[in-house]
C-alpha cells in the first residue's frame, strides 16, 4: 500500500498548477465530490461557514455593543433568557453579571475566538514550515537541532507553556496569539519534517537537483507544495485546538481583559452562577464554542479522509 | 464466614454507631477561605492567622463581635498618666499544659514580639510605642510609653501571650509543630497542616468555661464553590464568606441558616496625586499625557464619587451583601460621623463638575483592581467602568491577582486604585492616619497613602486627636477629621462588605464585623 506511486498524485498535480491552468479543473472537482460523500461533514462545512459569517458580521447583527461599557447597564445584569430590559429591549439569550447581552457577547466573543485560532494557525504554520523543510532537507546538525528545540517543546504541556507566557506577557489578544503561535509551531515543524523526508527521496526532486536549481526554489517550489495535504488536516484540526486553548486561558482569567470577554471567560464569569440556577450565562456560550469546535473537526476529518492516500479508494 | 461477618457487622452497627455519633455531635468541621500561614502568633500579621490564634492563645484585651474591647487576660486597665498604662491580670488562669499565667509570661511576650526572625509581617508595629515594662506583682504589670499612645489597649488586642515556659527556646516550627504553641485559650492545637487543615481540641480546664465542641477541624478550602459544595455535602458544618452568587440558593433551602453582619471593611479608590502631570494611566481621549493631574483637582475627584451608583452595586452586583459608604467605618464605630452619607448618585452633576475642571469631554483612565482579594472585587471595578463612560470618561479596566497588584500599587504604578482597608482597632482615626495623613513612615504617619494625598489641616488634626487620651474629645477631633478628608473626597469610599457565614439548620453563629471566624461563635441550636 505504501507504494510510492500511490502517495504520489498530489506530486505531479502540484508540479503542474503553478504554471498550467489546465490541469486544476479536474482534481478539484474530484475533491469536491469527494468531499461531499458525507452528510455529516458537509453539515460541518455549512456550520463553520455561518458561524464564520456571524464573527465576521458581529458590529452589524448583533443588537448591543457588548464591550462598549457606556451600553452596558448593570441595573439589568443576570436577567434570564427571554426578559425584558428598562428600556424595552429584549434579551433573548439573557444577560451576565454586569447586564451584558448573551447574544452579542457571544456573536463578539465567536468573532474573538475564530480570530485568535485562525491567527496563531497561520502564523505558527508558517513557522512550522520553515523550519521543518529546513530540517529535512538539509539534515544533518540543523535537523538535529530543529528535532531537538521540537522534542523539548512538545514535551511539555502546551496549557503550562501558554500560562508562562501569558504571566510574562500580561493581557492582551496580540499576547494570546503569540503564546498560541509558540505553543503550536513545533507540531507543524513535527508533520513537514516527516513528509518532506519523505518526499526528498523522491525522482522529482533528484531532476531538480540535477537541473541545478536553487535551493530555495527546490525547497519551496518543488518540496513543500507536496508536503501540504497532511499540513492541511494538522492545520484544520489545531485551529480547533487554538480555540479550545484560547477558551481554556480566558476562563482561568489570562489573556483578555475582563471588559471584552471571549467565549472562555463569558463561560467563566456564569460558572459561579450556576448552582444558583442563572444558567444561561456560561451555558450558550459553552455551546457556541461546542458547536464551533465540532464543525471545524467535522470538516477536518473529512479532509484527512480524502486527502490520506492509504484511505483512498 | 461470611455468617460471621455479618454478625460483626451487625454488632458494629447496635454497638458501635450510636456510640460514634454521640461523640461526633460535639465535633464539628468548618470550612475557611484563606490558609493559615503559621501556628506562631506573632510570626504573620495576617487576618486569618490572627483569627486561628484566638482559639489557642488569648490577648491582654479581647474584642467582641462588634469590635468593642473587653477583658481577656487582663481584668482592668488605665492611663495613670499621658505616658503610664497599668494592667490588672486575671487570676488562677492555667496555660493548656496546666503551669499558672503570670505578669513574667506578658513580659517575656512583648520581648519575643519585635525578635522573630523572618517575619513577613510583623506585630512590631503593635509593641514598638512601648519603651518599658515593669512587673510590679504576678498580677499587676506597668507598660510606659515614649509618646502618647491612645491606641495601646486596642493594639494590645492584637498581641497573643504566649508562655515563658515554652516560649524560651522555641522558634517559629516549633509552634507549627504545635511544641510550643500552648496558650490559655478556650482550644488546644492538635494539628496544623499548611493549606490543608488545622485540628483543635477542646481545653476542658479554660476559665471562661467549657466550650460545646470536643473536636474543631477548620479546612481550607480557597475555591468558593468548593466551599459551598463542603457545606451542600455535609463534610463542613459552616463556611465563611459565603460567595454572593449563591446566597439566594442557600437563604431558599430550609436546611441552611445563613447569618450576616456589616464589617469594618470599607472598598475604597485611592486616586493617585504623586505627580503633578498626568499620573500612570489617566491620559487625554487621544491617548497622549495631560499636562495637568486630573486628580489633584477637589471637583474632579468630586465628580468621580458622585457619578458611582452605589446602591446599583449594591444591589446587583454584591447582592444586597454591601452597604453603601461615606466614610472608612460604619456609623457605629468610634469617630465616625453622622454628618458623612454615601454620596448620591448624580451622572448630571458630575459632568458639570468635570466642565468646571477643564475637562468637559472627560479623559481616560484604567480602573486597577484585584480579582480575588475582596467580595467581587473585578466585578465592581467593571461596574465603576460602567458609570464612568456614562459620564464621558473613556475607561478600561485591568485587574490582576493580589500577590501582583499590592505591590505595584504601593509603588504608585497605577492611577486609580481600587482597594480594600479593614480596621481592625475599630477606630476611625487610625484609618485616616494610615491612609491620608501625609506620607512619612518615620513618623508613623500615611503608611499606607498609596496616593499621597497631602493636606496639612488634615495632618493637624490626625496628629492631636492621636495624642488626646481623653475618649470623647478624642472622638470629636477624628470626626472633624473625617469630615475634612471626606468633603475633599480625599479618597473615594464605595462600601462596607457585609459578610456572610453559611450554616447547617441546628447551629448559630455570632457574626462579627472582624470578619473573623471564631469557633468560639459557633452553638449548636436554633
Amino acid at each position: 500500500m505504501s507504494d510510492p506511486i500511490l502517495s504520489a498524485p498530489a506530486g505531479p498535480l502540484a508540479e503542474t498548477t503553478p504554471g498550467a491552468k489546465g490541469g486544476v479543473a479536474g482534481p478539484w472537482s474530484r475533491f469536491r465530490a469527494d468531499f461531499a460523500e458525507s452528510r455529516l461533514a458537509l453539515f460541518g462545512l455549512a456550520l463553520l461557514v455561518v458561524i464564520l459569517l456571524v464573527g465576521l458580521l458581529a458590529p452589524v447583527i448583533s443588537p448591543q455593543n457588548p464591550y462598549d461599557l457606556a451600553q452596558l447597564d448593570i441595573m439589568d445584569s443576570k436577567l434570564a433568557p427571554g426578559e425584558r430590559s428598562a428600556d424595552g429591549s429584549t434579551y433573548w439569550l439573557g444577560t451576565d453579571d454586569q447586564g451584558r447581552d448573551m447574544l452579542s457577547g457571544i456573536f463578539y466573543g465567536l468573532r474573538i475566538s475564530l480570530g485568535v485560532g485562525i491567527a496563531s494557525t497561520v502564523f505558527a504554520l508558517a513557522i512550522g514550515l520553515v523550519f521543518g523543510l529546513v530540517a529535512a532537507y538539509f539534515g544533518g546538525w540543523v535537523d538535529t537541532l530543529v528535532m531537538r528545540i521540537v522534542d523539548i517543546q512538545l514535551s511539555f504541556p502546551s496549557i503550562l507553556i501558554a500560562l508562562i507566557l501569558l504571566a510574562v506577557l500580561g493581557q492582551g489578544v496580540d499576547k494570546i496569539v503569540i503564546a498560541l503561535i509558540t505553543v503550536q509551531w513545533a507540531y507543524y515543524a513535527r508533520t513537514v519534517r516527516a513528509s518532506a523526508l519523505v518526499e526528498r527521496q523522491k525522482e522529482y526532486i533528484e531532476a531538480a537537483r540535477v537541473l541545478a536549481l536553487g535551493q530555495a526554489r527546490i525547497v519551496f517550489r518543488h518540496l513543500l507544495p507536496n508536503c501540504l495535504p497532511p499540513l492541511i488536516v494538522v492545520a484544520t484540526v489545531q485551529v480547533a485546538h487554538a480555540i479550545a486553548l484560547e477558551a481554556t486561558l480566558s476562563f482561568l482569567g489570562l489573556g483578555l481583559p475582563i471588559t471584552e470577554p471571549s467565549l472562555g471567560l463569558l463561560i467563566s464569569n456564569g460558572f459561579q452562577y450556576l448552582l444558583s440556577g442563572k444558567y444561561w450565562i456560561s451555558f450558550y456560550p459553552g455551546i457556541a464554542l461546542l458547536l464551533t469546535i465540532m464543525a471545524i473537526n467535522l470538516v477536518a476529518d473529512q479532509l484527512r479522509d480524502i486527502l490520506n492516500p492509504r484511505l483512498r479508494k | 464466614m461470611l455468617r460471621t461477618l455479618r454478625l460483626a457487622l451487625a454488632a458494629l452497627a447496635i454497638l458501635g454507631i450510636p456510640a460514634l455519633t454521640s461523640a461526633k455531635d460535639r465535633d464539628v468541621s468548618i470550612g475557611l477561605q484563606a490558609a493559615i500561614t503559621s501556628m506562631d502568633p506573632h510570626y504573620h500579621n495576617l487576618s486569618p492567622n490572627n483569627s486561628m490564634m484566638l482559639h489557642v492563645f488569648e490577648p491582654l484585651i479581647k474584642r467582641d463581635a462588634n469590635q468593642k474591647l473587653v477583658p481577656g487576660l487582663a481584668t482592668s486597665w488605665k492611663a495613670l498618666d499621658d505616658l503610664t498604662w497599668e494592667f490588672k491580670l486575671r487570676k488562677n488562669v492555667r496555660f493548656h499544659d496546666g503551669s499558672p499565667f503570670t505578669a513574667d509570661d506578658v513580659a517575656f511576650t512583648l520581648k519575643r514580639v519585635p525578635n522573630v526572625p523572618n517575619s513577613p509581617s510583623s506585630f512590631a508595629t503593635f509593641t514598638k510605642p512601648i519603651v518599658d515594662v515593669k512587673v510590679v506583682d504576678p498580677h499587676t504589670i506597668v507598660f510606659k510609653t515614649a509618646a502618647t499612645h491612645v491606641l495601646l489597649p486596642s493594639d494590645l488586642a492584637s498581641v497573643m501571650i504566649i508562655s515563658k515556659l515554652h516560649g524560651e527556646k522555641a522558634a517559629t516550627e516549633d509552634y507549627n509543630s504545635g511544641k510550643a504553641a500552648i496558650g490559655t485559650g478556650p482550644y488546644k492545637l492538635a494539628e496544623y497542616v499548611p493549606n490543608q487543615r488545622v485540628v483543635l481540641k477542646a481545653n476542658y480546664g479554660y476559665w471562661g468555661g467549657e466550650e460545646p465542641w470536643d473536636k474543631v477541624t477548620f479546612k481550607i478550602l480557597t475555591n468558593a464553590a468548593a466551599r459551598v459544595a463542603a457545606l451542600l455535602s455535609g463534610d463542613v458544618q459552616m463556611i465563611e464568606t459565603v460567595p454572593t452568587a449563591d446566597i439566594a440558593k442557600l437563604s431558599a433551602d430550609k436546611k441552611y441558616a445563613l447569618v450576616d453582619k456589616v464589617s469594618n471593611r470599607v472598598i475604597y479608590v485611592h486616586l493617585n496625586q504623586r505627580t503633578d502631570t498626568s499620573p500612570p494611566y489617566v491620559t487625554g481621549k487621544d491617548g497622549k499625557p495631560l499636562p495637568k493631574n486630573p486628580l489633584k483637582d477637589a471637583r474632579v475627584r468630586k465628580a468621580l464619587s458622585i457619578s458611582i451608583n452605589r446602591q446599583a452595586i449594591a444591589d446587583r452586583v454584591m447582592e444586597k451583601r454591601s452597604v453603601p459608604a461615606g466614610q472608612l467605618l460604619p456609623e457605629f464605630f468610634f469617630g465616625t460621623s453622622k454628618k458623612l452619607q454615601p454620596a448620591k448618585y448624580d451622572p448630571e452633576g458630575a459632568k458639570k463638575l468635570l466642565a468646571d475642571a477643564g475637562y468637559p469631554g472627560g479623559f481616560a483612565l484604567t480602573v486597577h483592581g484585584t480579582n480575588n482579594r475582596y467580595i467581587n472585587d473585578d466585578k465592581i471595578a467593571q461596574a465603576i467602568a460602567q458609570f464612568y463612560s456614562r459620564i464621558g470618561i473613556d475607561t478600561k479596566v485591568e485587574t490582576m491577582p493580589a500577590s501582583v497588584y499590592f505591590s505595584r500599587a504601593t509603588k504608585g504604578e497605577f492611577g486609580y486604585m481600587l482597594l480594600g482597608w479593614g480596621t481592625e482597632s475599630g477606630e476611625q482615626g487610625s484609618s485616616l492616619r494610615s491612609l491620608l495623613a501625609t506620607y512619612d513612615t518615620a513618623k508613623g504617619m500615611g503608611v499606607t497613602n498609596r496616593a499621597r494625598y497631602s493636606n496639612p489641616e488634615l495632618d493637624a488634626l490626625i496628629s492631636e486627636a492621636m495624642s488626646t487620651i481623653d475618649d470623647k474629645k478624642r472622638e470629636g477631633l477624628i470626626q472633624k477629621a473625617a469630615e475634612i478628608a471626606m468633603n475633599d473626597t480625599a479618597l473615594i469610599p464605595i462600601h462596607y462588605e457585609v459578610s456572610t457565614w453559611g450554616t447547617e439548620k441546628g447551629f448559630r453563629y455570632t457574626p462579627r464585623t472582624d470578619q473573623y471566624t471564631l469557633a468560639m461563635g459557633l452553638k449548636p441550636g436554633k
